[in-house]
């Protein structure tokens, strides 16, 4: 049934098919978190591990994947997240990505074992078959319980809940739509699973495109939304529009928007950048010296 | 000729104690031979050359390979022809049963023609006493790449492999350090992927370089000073951009025009490379401002953070 409607049809469903050697770069990552990334997470069963995440989804209607079925794969790769380490956030991944420094700075979703084997890759399987479906996956659109939305339903969920200390959301104050999302992944799944009693204040950060628009900041629209629900739910909650180390990173790549002139700058644009023709006044030193040395040894002859 | 009735006695004695001492030599052999066998297969390590660096990755093969596949097929599906699985036994067979100070460049030589792949022109980025300001960068700025963000550097970062004559043929142990010999498995293989990653590079490269160590920020000893710098194609390369960046707060110990700047300026020039210094390039120092954003160097013009 399931073999007809792909060749009658063309592509089963909207999204991104299966990750061509899904297998291999699970367990890889798995193995390179714990050896390289970070070992302080202890022994893991990667092989074990990836038994556990497949199983979660093969073998069933592909539109049938709830987030418990991830429960065995969370036991396995579950570890402890470094109290005030923890980063949410909406809309803008890649900066995150720079910014939590692979857990240096800060441990995001990403940055954990569960989230790093999984991240940035797709993956489904087919009813009645062992199977993963390498062709296309379904979108969230065209059902709900997928593998990937449960997958990140239930990592989103168990990071909440591990979550402790100061904690961070960094929001994007010039997404369409406003800088808090709902419904959407901080909103659904991570605030209704912190635990108000292991975390002492949250901070939001707001942080506009350098050249983008000023559609959300503190105090307005969605970000005073989640304020609000934040405060009622008994948090103490602090608000900072582009914080600086923040804006710097975003500086990288428009080094030339006046938000990004620094004050010492000055003093280097004087210098100026050396070009091979200046640094012919050290060469110009060596070829007088030279000349007078050739004039020297002339003038014995 | 009937026998008495003692010498039957002594006979039957005389073959109880031949059992008896065949049995026991049975038992001796067996256990000789038993003990012999375990010593092979538990004591393998102790039989292994000890070095002082750490060991080989524990499951190397593993995370070779998942970095290979991610490399392949998650970040640059224009290699997908590039067969991992090959390139994880050409790396093992470089280093693995052999003695660890005895690596050759025709070790690695399969290895590197699998793995290699071309470098777009403008991007090359090198580096020395800056390797984690240069990664942080060229994660942010994908206009760049350093070797580590090509397929063998990207593999190899990070990981440690040496092999060993005897049984299993890879140490887990130890590995040898430089100081130890120098032909180890892992300064061959790095001193190898640096010199193709130079003669691959064309356009304009960048280098960035530390103004900030006492002992210059061009050393000849570097693999940049005397494997890359060497290895530039002045066919291929047109310029060589000189990023000199000193740490935030940091010591002032060289800029542009110090000696050993002057130093690499001048064997560049030889060698018919235009080149262009910049004290603090400004991007990457945008970079350093993220980690120290209160620091009086790192104060922005504006003071107004948000526009209206």
């Amino acid at each position: 049934m399931t073999a007809s409607f792909s060749g009658v049809q063309g592509k089963k469903w909207k999204g991104e098919g299966t990750t061509q050697n899904l297998e291999s770069i699970v367990i890889g990552r798995c193995y390179d978190y714990i050896r390289i990334v970070n070992p302080a997470v202890g022994e893991k069963n990667c092989s074990q591990i990836w038994e556990a995440f497949k199983n979660a989804f093969i073998n069933k209607d592909p539109c049938s994947i709830l987030p418990e079925d991830y429960e065995l794969f969370i036991n396995l790769t579950l570890h402890m997240i470094p109290p005030n380490k923890s980063l949410f956030w909406e809309n803008n991944q890649l900066l995150v990505n720079s910014f939590a420094d692979r857990g240096r700075r800060f441990m995001s979703l990403g940055d954990t074992l569960f989230g790093f084997v999984a991240d940035f890759l797709y993956w489904c399987g087919q009813a009645d078959s062992p199977g993963l479906d390498y062709e296309s996956c379904p979108t969230t659109v065209e059902c709900e319980n997928n593998a990937v939305e449960s997958f990140w339903r239930m990592a989103s969920i168990t990071y909440a809940h591990h979550s402790s200390g100061v904690i961070h959301v960094l929001l994007n104050g010039s997404a369409d739509g406003g800088a808090y999302p709902q419904p959407g992944f901080f909103a659904d799944y991570e605030i209704p699973n912190l635990q108000r009693g292991k975390i002492s204040q949250i901070v939001i950060w707001v942080v506009d495109d350098i050249e983008g628009p000023d559609i959300d900041s503190c105090g307005a629209h969605t970000v005073k939304t989640l304020e609000t629900r934040l405060k009622t739910l008994g948090y103490d909650v602090t608000c900072t529009d582009n914080n600086k180390s923040v804006m710097f990173l975003l500086c990288l790549d428009n080094p030339d928007d006046s938000k990004c002139a620094l004050a010492s700058s000055a003093p280097a644009a004087q210098r100026g950048p050396i070009s091979s023709d200046r640094g012919g006044s050290w060469n110009k030193l060596m070829f007088v010296s030279f000349a007078s040395f050739l004039f020297r040894f002339a003038s014995v002859f | 000729m009937p026998l008495p009735q003692g010498s039957a006695r002594v006979r039957q004695r005389t073959v109880l104690l031949v059992g008896i001492a065949v049995l026991l030599a049975a038992l001796v052999l067996a256990v000789v031979l038993a003990s012999l066998l375990t010593h092979g297969r538990h004591e393998v390590s102790p039989q292994m050359l000890k070095w002082k660096d750490r060991g080989t990755t524990k499951n190397l093969q593993e995370v070779i390979l998942g970095r290979c596949y991610n490399y392949i097929t998650a970040q640059h599906p224009e290699l997908g022809d590039k067969d991992c699985l090959k390139i994880w036994e050409s790396l093992k067979d470089a280093f693995i049963y052999k003695n660890p100070c005895n690596i050759t460049p025709e070790d690695y030589q399969p290895l590197m023609e699998l793995a290699s792949h071309p470098v777009p022109c403008n991007k090359s980025l090198f580096w020395s006493k800056t390797g984690d300001l240069a990664h942080r960068y060229t994660k942010s700025n994908q206009n760049f790449l350093t070797l580590e963000d090509t397929l063998l550097g990207y593999m190899a970062d990070k990981i440690s492999w040496c092999g060993d004559p005897s049984a299993p043929g890879i140490n887990y142990e130890s590995c040898p350090k430089r100081s130890e010999c120098e032909s180890n498995p892992g300064s061959v293989f790095w001193k190898m992927a640096s010199k193709m990653f130079a003669e691959a590079a064309c356009g304009v490269v960048q280098v960035m370089l530390n103004g900030s160590v006492e002992a210059g920020a061009f050393r000849s000893s570097s693999i940049f000073g005397s494997v890359e710098v060497f290895n530039l194609d002045p066919d291929k390369v047109s310029e060589v951009h000189i990023w000199l960046m000193q740490d935030i707060g940091g010591p002032q110990s060289e800029s542009c025009s110090g000696h050993s700047i002057q130093r690499l300026i001048s064997i560049l020039e030889e060698r018919n490379f235009k080149i262009i210094c910049e004290d603090n390039y400004r991007p990457v120092q945008l970079l350093q401002c993220v980690h120290s954003p209160d620091h009086t160097d790192c104060r922005l013009c504006t003071n107004s953070t948000a526009i209206p």
